[in-house]
């Protein structure tokens, strides 16, 4: 068990004896408040924090575990702690069913998700109302007999709170540390590239959804006793979601912990201001909060905190024993055998086909982008691919690397038919690709991104292997002393490399480069192309798309050329370059 | 009218209208033009040509305001612009057809020109400019009404070239014009683009198809990788090594 | 659920209509700084009961007729819609940064409007409540119809303006191609900073009718949040006339099912459509 556990155990267990200290019972329910309200936002932030998914919906899992052991405790009689697992199962069942639809639907993000989710409130709110879940007059718990954890009632329920709190700080804790964090974190800043990088997206998404919306209707559940009368009104509001948004922003979404912070903060000022008789400056003092950390510090406290830490230090390596370590590790595979990629007779092309692209075609709104393209790359070859503006270049690496579904022909790669396969599987089945226009995850360090490629591409390595391979591939590369540093801060060169080196860390088969070279000084290109041939002497395949033509006169086997979306020509560079057809596709063709 | 008349007809190229001095752009951190300095006279139809990814979008967009210049100077009739605020370029005298000519598809093709002279002293010759823009393009007279977006790429780049017409420039900016259009279209677009040359407005053009642009133009200029590499007489460019390697990658000896 | 009589029936969706002009009115602005201005301004909503309040104020206490104070508050807050824009825009703020911003700032408003005047009921009393026509058995209140007129007016003017004038042409071109505008002399910030005024002069105007015909108080704010939202998807984004049209959907739909089925099933109707909306065709938004 690592120190943050141990930690959050021991705050718990420190905590929990509160209520035999002899304190006036007011002190248990404002510790109750704050324990309600880190889990509504600790739960909240595993979905909508991490992965960028703003749910205004929180209140409706709430509301229904609310309801659940509300309606189990009193009117079917449960003994209130069965009620508890209930009412989670219920409101996680409700999170995932909308999740399997809405998640499918690729055009719901953002506002449209946060739109959504606020809707869904309301119309459960409006069916608990007015069926007999609740009919009208609510459920009164006061029956209802409170487990005897504590010594009063009030403690029992401060109890509960407390455990529940304590689960989820643990929950949220384990989600960031894991794969399923990083992959959520990929997914917040760029989901398609995400899900070409290999990390399953959907059902990802779909997960967090769940546990997020479970440990809300946990909280609700316990809330039904401490209030001990429930009203469809006061629950299926736009309350709680907000202030849990609120609560989570101002703590810092991309820490687990911010969460928790901002609750604590938030409780106690409301409490400040209520106790003060002035309730009504002490909302007003909250909407001026949240306007001043989304303007000044939309990173929220912890997130500004850290910053100016890492600031302070310097971007130094982090000295970790585990970064350090795998750094040793690196420096000794490199010198051994250089960086584990897929070996083949190095460097020249062996008889084996390894991508066969029959009657490629896409078609976007009436645009016959490519138009059953038939090609074969053979094992170990650099092949070029090669036309003039719009001709279709791009859209072949995009429809191969699955960043877009095909609209007819087939994709044999190895043996396996890839079209029709998700982008994730695509990446798994060893198929890696560069962007034109880099784009890096951009709340990610250099290390973290090319990490994440190790994690959940073909390789598919744990965190600790990960980080050593992306480590290999920095210094392969030449982006060791950068790995440190967030993507804005690299130069253009910098960040095609990383794209380069994001590629290469999932050990791929078949590299995919989409002008890797556009923009680069004279210089840049030399590098770039011997890093380009040392990475086909390691054993990949490797098809570019390019307009720098000394590259392509330097490195490719053989040259493809597209126009209009047809293969119009392929073989040798010298002979594909002075086909006529060709050079009129380039050039045009003169009218006196 | 052949090339060979229009080339041999007296013009006057005294006066520089544009110069660009030295000018460095940005994309993002990186420099993607540096040390670039042109100039177009009054009058002149010019044509940048090079590969995709040398700059001449960057160059275009710059030029018309779009994008910030971070070194050099811009000057257009001898005052500099360098720094002047975007929507400012208009009224300055300068219109651009950009590459994939950008029009509000939402909107009908004649609000699409109507816009084009949003600026008050184009809005105060809108209906000349109107007619002229329907003589050069008569086929658009029947698709006034009709929304830009369900237009064919060839009559988009017509209403594209009268958005710009419609703002009365002295230098109209065309990035890639014949992008994706069929041969015979781009024929009669050149035709079009050589008459309101003749008109006397000047013409900064950037293409991708080099023959047709080099048969137009006065003078070129060829970019790779950010700068330029070569410039001259369009009737000699055509011929030299630089644009043989730039598109090719072929060394070829003259 | 006993079917209504045909009066009853008649009667309802007749104020359903009216709500539904109430709607549209309030959703107006909303629907055109987020179509336009890819800003989501929950801080509309903040400013329409805020014209509410005031204009409950000045009647009442001030005596001034409500009617007279259609002049004075859209000027006032012209001017702070244009401020509050003008604020705004130095941060650049993402659109759901935008949403969640303004969403303070309606915070802020409410809690000022209930400090000064409290979480009580307040009702706009005045001679015009009593008034109302009779077309057959089917009453027609004043306020609510002049509510009615003043939507649809306005409404209808500024779809004219944005179809035909050159500043309504600017701003939809804006909003489809900032840069493209710009280079033909169309000055966003200007534009961004009127238009936000004009959204905040509506917002008055809709305060004001909403003044009106409800009895007001702080909380409400939020409540009328979830189906103008609804309104202006279902109506499209920046348009003129989507959302008056939606929202009197929405309000007759709402008035047959309660009186139909229960007032309280009314909600369901307009997530409902929203969320099929979402579903089904989210890339019309």
């Amino acid at each position: 068990m690592n120190k943050t556990v141990i930690g959050i155990l021991t705050a718990g267990a420190t905590l929990a004896s509160v209520p035999w200290l002899g304190l006036p019972a007011f002190y248990e329910s404002f510790l109750y408040l704050i324990c309600h309200w880190m889990i509504l936002a600790l739960s909240w932030n595993i979905l909508s924090g991490y992965s960028g998914y703003f749910s205004f919906g929180h209140g409706a899992f709430f509301g229904v575990g609310m309801y659940t052991s509300a309606g189990l405790a009193a009117n079917l009689n449960w003994p209130f702690l069965w009620t508890l697992p209930a009412a989670a199962l219920m409101a996680a069942l409700l999170g995932l069913t909308l999740g399997a639809v809405v998640f499918r639907v690729k055009a719901v993000r953002g506002e449209l998700f946060a739109l959504l989710t606020l809707a869904i409130t309301f119309v459960v709110g409006t069916i608990v109302l007015n069926t007999r879940i609740d009919g009208g007059p609510g459920i009164s718990l006061n029956s209802t007999p409170v487990p005897a954890l504590g010594p009063t009632a009030s403690a029992s329920i401060y109890l509960m709170a407390l455990a529940a709190a304590v689960l989820t700080l643990l929950i949220a804790y384990k989600v960031q540390s894991s794969k399923l964090g990083t992959g959520l974190f990929a997914i917040h800043d760029d989901e398609d590239v995400a899900e070409v990088m290999g990390v399953p997206t959907f059902r990802y998404k779909l997960l967090a959804f769940g546990l997020s919306s479970a440990l809300a209707g946990l909280a609700g559940g316990i809330h039904a006793l401490f209030v001990s009368y429930v009203t469809a009104g006061e629950t299926f509001t736009i309350v709680v979601p907000l202030t849990v948004v609120l609560m989570s922003v101002l703590g810092g979404t991309r820490h687990w912990a911010g969460p928790a912070v901002g609750a604590t903060v938030i409780t106690c000022l409301l409490y400040f201001f209520t106790a003060g008789n002035s309730p009504v400056a002490g909302k007003a003092a909250v909407g001026v909060i949240l306007v001043v950390v989304i303007l000044f510090m939309p990173n929220g406290i912890l997130g500004f905190f850290f910053k100016r830490r890492a600031a302070t230090q310097g971007l130094v390596a982090e000295a970790t024993s585990a970064l350090a370590l795998a750094k040793e590790q690196a420096h000794a595979a490199v010198e051994e055998s250089g960086p584990a990629v897929h070996r083949a007779p190095a460097p020249l092309v062996g008889p084996q086909i390894l991508l066969d692209v029959r009657d490629l075609s896409k078609a976007f709104k009436g645009v016959q982008a490519l138009d059953k393209v038939s090609l074969q790359v053979h094992e170990g070859e650099i092949l070029g691919l090669l036309g003039p503006n719009g001709s279709g270049k791009s859209t072949f690496i995009n429809v191969v690397s699955g960043h877009y579904p095909t609209s007819g022909g087939s994709i044999i790669f190895s043996g396996q038919q890839l079209a029709g396969l998700p982008a994730h599987r695509i990446a798994q089945a060893g198929i890696a690709r560069t962007y034109q226009i880099p784009r890096p995850f951009a709340h990610m360090t250099v290390l973290q991104n090319v990490a994440l490629v190790a994690m959940f591409g073909g390789a598919a390595l744990n965190h600790q292997q990960a980080t050593e391979e992306a480590w290999t591939w920095l210094e392969f590369t030449g982006l060791q002393d950068k790995a440190n540093a967030l993507p804005d801060d690299l130069n253009l060169h910098q960040r095609k490399f990383l794209e380069l080196t994001r590629a290469l860390a999932s050990r791929p088969r078949l590299v995919l480069l989409d002008e890797v070279l556009s923009g680069l000084t004279p210089g840049e290109i030399n590098e770039a192309i011997e890093l380009i041939r040392k990475i086909r002497e390691r054993g990949a395949t490797i098809v570019f798309v390019e307009h720098v033509m000394r590259a392509v006169m330097a490195l490719a086997d053989r040259v493809a050329v597209l126009n209009h979306g047809k293969l119009i020509a392929i073989g040798s560079a010298h002979d594909v370059m002075r086909n006529a057809e060709v050079v009129s596709a380039y050039l045009g063709t003169p009218h006196a | 009218m052949s090339c060979a008349m229009l080339k041999s007809s007296v013009l006057t190229w005294e006066h520089r209208m544009l110069e660009v001095n030295n000018i460095l752009v940005n994309y993002g951190a990186a420099p993607a033009l540096w040390g670039v300095s042109l100039e177009v006279k009054t009058g002149e139809m010019v044509c940048v040509v090079g590969p995709n990814g040398a700059g001449k979008t960057t160059l275009i967009n710059a030029i018309a305001g779009m994008h910030r210049v971070r070194g050099g100077t811009l000057s257009f009739n001898g005052s500099d612009i360098t720094q002047l605020e975007a929507h400012r370029f208009c009224e300055a005298g300068i219109a651009i057809v950009p590459e994939g000519r950008r029009l509000f598809t939402q909107m009908t093709v004649y609000d699409n020109l109507e816009l084009g002279s949003f600026i008050a002293p184009a809005k105060a010759k809108r209906k000349e400019s109107l007619e002229y823009v329907l003589s050069l393009f008569p086929a658009l007279k029947v698709k006034l009404q009709s929304p830009a977006g369900a237009l064919s790429g060839g009559q988009q780049q017509m209403v594209a070239i009268g958005r710009a017409l419609m703002a009365r420039p002295g230098l109209l900016l065309m990035d890639e014009p014949s992008l994706g259009l069929a041969p015979a279209i781009v024929l009669d677009m050149f035709g079009a683009i050589r008459q309101i040359n003749a008109q006397g407005t000047s013409v900064l053009l950037v293409e991708q198809n080099v023959a047709m642009a080099m048969a137009l133009a006065h003078r070129a200029y060829v970019m790779e990788e950010g700068h330029i590499v070569a410039e001259g007489l369009a009737s000699e460019l055509l011929t030299r090594p630089e644009i043989q390697k730039a598109y090719l990658g072929l060394d070829v000896p003259v | 659920m006993s079917f209504p009589s045909f009066n009853l029936l008649a009667q309802s969706i007749l104020s359903g209509i009216f709500i539904g002009g109430l709607y549209g009115l309030i959703g107006l602005g909303l629907g055109l700084t987020w179509g336009l201005l890819r800003q989501i301004n929950l801080a509309h909503f903040g400013l329409v009961f805020l014209a509410a309040y005031l204009s409950y104020h000045m009647a009442t206490v001030w005596h001034v007729d409500p009617f007279l104070t259609l002049l004075i508050l859209p000027p006032l807050f012209f001017l702070m819609g244009a401020g509050m824009q003008w604020v705004l825009a130095r941060f650049q703020i993402s659109p759901f940064n935008s949403l969640l911003v303004t969403f303070g700032i309606t915070v802020v408003i409410e809690s000022c409007i209930q400090a000064v005047w409290t979480a009580d009921y307040r009702r706009l009393e005045t001679h015009y409540n009593d008034m109302k026509f009779t077309v057959g058995s089917l009453y027609i209140p004043v306020p609510e119809l002049v509510t009615l007129v003043l939507s649809v007016s306005i409404a209808v003017l500024i779809w004219a303006g944005m179809r035909y004038t050159d500043l309504g042409k600017a701003l939809r071109a804006m909003a489809e191609d900032g840069q493209i505008a710009a280079a033909f002399g169309i000055n966003q910030k200007g534009m961004s900073l009127m238009l936000a005024g004009v959204c905040a002069a509506l917002a008055a105007v809709a305060g004001i009718c909403l003044a009106l015909t409800f009895t007001l108080t702080p909380s409400q704010i939020f409540a009328w949040i979830g189906v103008i939202f609804a309104a202006v998807m279902l109506g499209g984004l920046g348009s003129a006339i989507g959302p008056l049209v939606a929202g009197i959907i929405i309000g007759v739909s709402e008035a047959i099912t309660m009186a139909v089925a229960s007032p309280s099933w009314a909600p369901i109707v307009s997530f409902s459509l929203l969320i099929l909306m979402l579903l089904l065709r989210p890339g019309k938004i």
